[in-house]
């Protein structure tokens, strides 16, 4: 009997949405050979079942197990290049997502990987800096800080050993494209670490996964072996160790801070290093390393592939390239949406959440995680790039975008945040320590009725004071949210206040 | 101190010996042995500091800092509960509500006959099927309150 091939995403938040029971159902069977994909980020169709057809791949949307027969015969299926939320974007980091196995190298290479590192072994380290440089890309962590500045430093600064650091600690709330990657293409980030391991002559490379990621960390250590065997794990004619350190931050948010990650990596309390000097002249151990985002890795191999010039004609003045924003929430359409920057805030929710979830009307919207600023309704006009965002005294951090219905009480969404600044802060500096544990003790006065006005201008007051004096963002950004809050629904407060 | 100490956490503790050179790393240490007894009894303490060369405040400063590196044993299941904001948004408390009255337990807690653990996490990045629920590292995305007692039914 001949055998009908099937995709089937095995992403984790696919799994979660059933993919992995229709696998179950389906693994047995002698007319079906199933493939395991990465997704394609459209996670309200998952779980989705593909195959092949003359119109290109064919989506069953929403698949159960009982459909199969319907699937076999090839009816009613809509082809993957109709989906609007998909075709509207612009996929380069994620446009082999939904259509490759993850730990296929043969796959990789077909679909234009290890191109990248092919020019850049052919480059001198100067070179492969002054093509970042000329790309613009800015990091995707959250600092947005401009990539090949960090390179050239620890580039020219001098010493024994060099190191290469993947943040896969993705500690917002929110944010899901790092695990994405790892589980989807972990050969992007091998591929990104390798080059940046040849630009500035690191010995070792290391990913920090977060322990909420047990099935990325899997990936990862498949991805690196099979890229060991294949004699692709090299810089400059050595042998180039990646290790995945895994669970390490044990929970700990401000580990994904890159110099508490450098103290969590050799072993101590995860708390955060006074700069200058910063890990691009003194990291781990003390020599020049680079930490940068997963997401930053992956852009890097097409930015080498297809040239500086090319990120740079993407996006807008001060934000070039692609933004990946992940969108969550009480949008009808939530996933994973790769765009040029400079759409509007607007225009995304509207073009690819569609909108909110039956039912629903939206209040606030949150971009970049927990310590990232509430938008309302009238502020959504705002374009998406970093400097835009950092004039209105926000931040779009690491892409996460959360949509709040006019369920959600604002005062509790406040309080919720504080208290998780308040668990999360390493303790090395006063204002983030006391501060955000005083601010979550106002907002519970509040809560129970008790404050007077002298408290709301304390928490004002405090805000100010953790903005203008903390030693990391941690603690410079957690009185935003709040503060965003108390500005834009002020009733919600006052209304609880002692009469 | 050797006496109570299982032979399986000795031979642990003698490889996880930094080699010559070597930097020490207590974290690691941590890790390996929460992996191998499911959490960490604080009387190992000094045989951990021992194997890396370190003071015993040093190894309990580490211990005491990371959030998840236990130090009493879990239940047999244990169930994480998101409380990202996406899963906030999606309304997750009232799936930590219908898991809390089933269990009989609040978050942080252990049902009495030690079948379930019951865990908040800041986010496992399932936001775009929130809420989501993880037990014993199998995630169920799309969780409602209506879904708690199928799934938990599943466990026991
Ligand atoms: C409290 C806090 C948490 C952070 N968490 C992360 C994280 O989870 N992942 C990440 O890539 N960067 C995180 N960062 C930013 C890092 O410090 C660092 O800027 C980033 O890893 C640099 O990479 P990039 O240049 O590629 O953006 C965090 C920063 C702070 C202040
Ligand atoms: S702001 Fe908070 S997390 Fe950052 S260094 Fe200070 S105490 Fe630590």
């Amino acid at each position: 009997m001949s055998r009908v091939r099937l995709y089937l995403s095995n992403d984790t938040s696919s799994c979660a949405a059933g993919a992995e029971r229709l696998a179950e159902a389906w693994r047995q069977r002698s007319d079906v050979e199933l493939v395991r994909t990465s997704s394609r980020g459209a996670f309200f169709l998952e779980p989705m079942v593909e195959r092949d057809s003359s119109d290109g791949r064919l989506a069953w949307c929403h698949a159960t197990a009982d459909d199969l027969p319907k699937i076999l015969a090839g009816d009613g299926g809509i082809p993957v290049s109709s989906i609007p939320f998909l075709s509207k974007q612009t996929r380069h980091a994620f446009a082999t997502f939904g259509v490759t196995e993850p730990l296929s190298l043969e796959a990789y290479r077909a679909y234009g990987g290890c191109a990248g590192f092919r020019k850049a072994r052919q480059m001198s380290p100067s070179a492969i800096i002054e093509e970042i440089k000329t790309s613009r890309l800015r990091g995707r962590g959250g600092a947005a800080f401009p990539v090949w500045k960090k390179w050239e430093v620890a580039a020219t600064t001098a010493a024994d050993r060099k190191y290469v650091v993947a943040n896969a600690d993705e500690g917002d709330a929110g944010t899901y494209c790092d695990r994405m990657v790892m589980e989807g293409d972990p050969f992007r980030l091998i591929e990104g670490l390798l080059i940046c391991a040849r630009a500035i002559g690191a010995e070792a490379g290391y990913i920090y996964c977060r322990q909420e990621y047990p099935v990325a960390a899997a990936c990862l250590r498949a991805a690196i072996r099979a890229a060991s065997e294949a004699g692709w794990l090299e810089s400059d004619g050595q042998p180039f160790p990646i290790e995945v350190v895994s669970g390490a931050g044990a929970g700990s948010y401000v580990c994904g801070e890159e110099t508490a990650l450098l103290e969590s990596l050799e072993g101590r309390r995860g708390v955060v290093r006074a700069r200058p000097p910063h890990p691009a002249q003194s990291g781990l151990y003390g020599r020049p390393t680079i930490v940068s985002n997963v997401l930053t890795f992956a852009t890097i191999p097409n930015i080498l592939a297809r040239g500086g010039a090319w990120h740079a004609s993407m996006g807008t003045e001060g934000s070039r390239g692609t933004a990946v924003l992940q969108l969550g929430g009480r949008v009808k359409q939530p996933g994973l949406i790769e765009v040029p920057f400079g759409l509007t805030l607007r225009q995304v929710l509207d073009q690819f959440g569609q909108g909110m979830a039956d039912g629903a009307r939206l209040k606030a919207v949150q971009v970049g995680g927990p310590l990232g600023s509430l938008f309302t309704d009238a502020q959504l006009d705002i374009p998406i790039c970093f400097d835009a965002f950092a004039k209105a005294d926000a931040i779009l951090g690491h892409g996460g975008i959360v949509v709040f219905d006019n369920e959600t009480d604002m005062l509790e969404l406040s309080r919720h945040l504080m208290a998780f600044v308040a668990d999360e802060s390493c303790g090395k500096c006063v204002p983030c320590r006391i501060g955000s544990l005083r601010a979550r003790e106002i907002l519970e006065t509040v809560q129970r009725g008790q404050a007077t006005e002298a408290d709301l201008s304390l928490l004002t007051e405090l805000g100010d004071t953790m903005k203008a004096a903390s030693l990391c963002g941690l603690g410079a950004r957690a009185p935003y949210p709040v503060l965003s809050a108390l500005e834009h629904f002020p009733v919600e407060f006052r209304n609880r206040m002692r009469s | 101190m050797e006496t109570f100490l299982p032979n399986a956490l000795d031979d642990l503790l003698i490889r996880a010996r930094p080699a010559q050179g070597a930097p020490p790393n207590i974290l690691r240490v941590l890790h390996a042995v929460h992996d191998l007894c499911g959490y960490i009894d604080p009387r190992a303490i000094p045989a951990i500091a021992h194997s890396q060369g370190a003071t015993e405040a040093n190894v309990a400063g580490v211990l005491s800092y990371y959030p998840s590196l236990n130090t009493q044993p879990a239940g047999r299941h244990r169930i994480q509960v998101c409380l990202g904001e996406s899963c906030l948004a999606n309304r997750c408390v009232r799936v930590v509500e219908a898991i809390q009255s089933k269990l009989g337990i609040e978050l942080g807690q252990t049902t009495p006959d030690g079948q379930f653990t019951l865990e908040p996490v800041s986010c496992v990045g399932n936001c775009a099927v929130s809420p989501g629920v993880r037990i014993d590292g199998e995630l169920n995305g799309r969780v409602r309150p209506s879904d708690v007692a199928g799934l938990l039914d599943r466990y026991r």
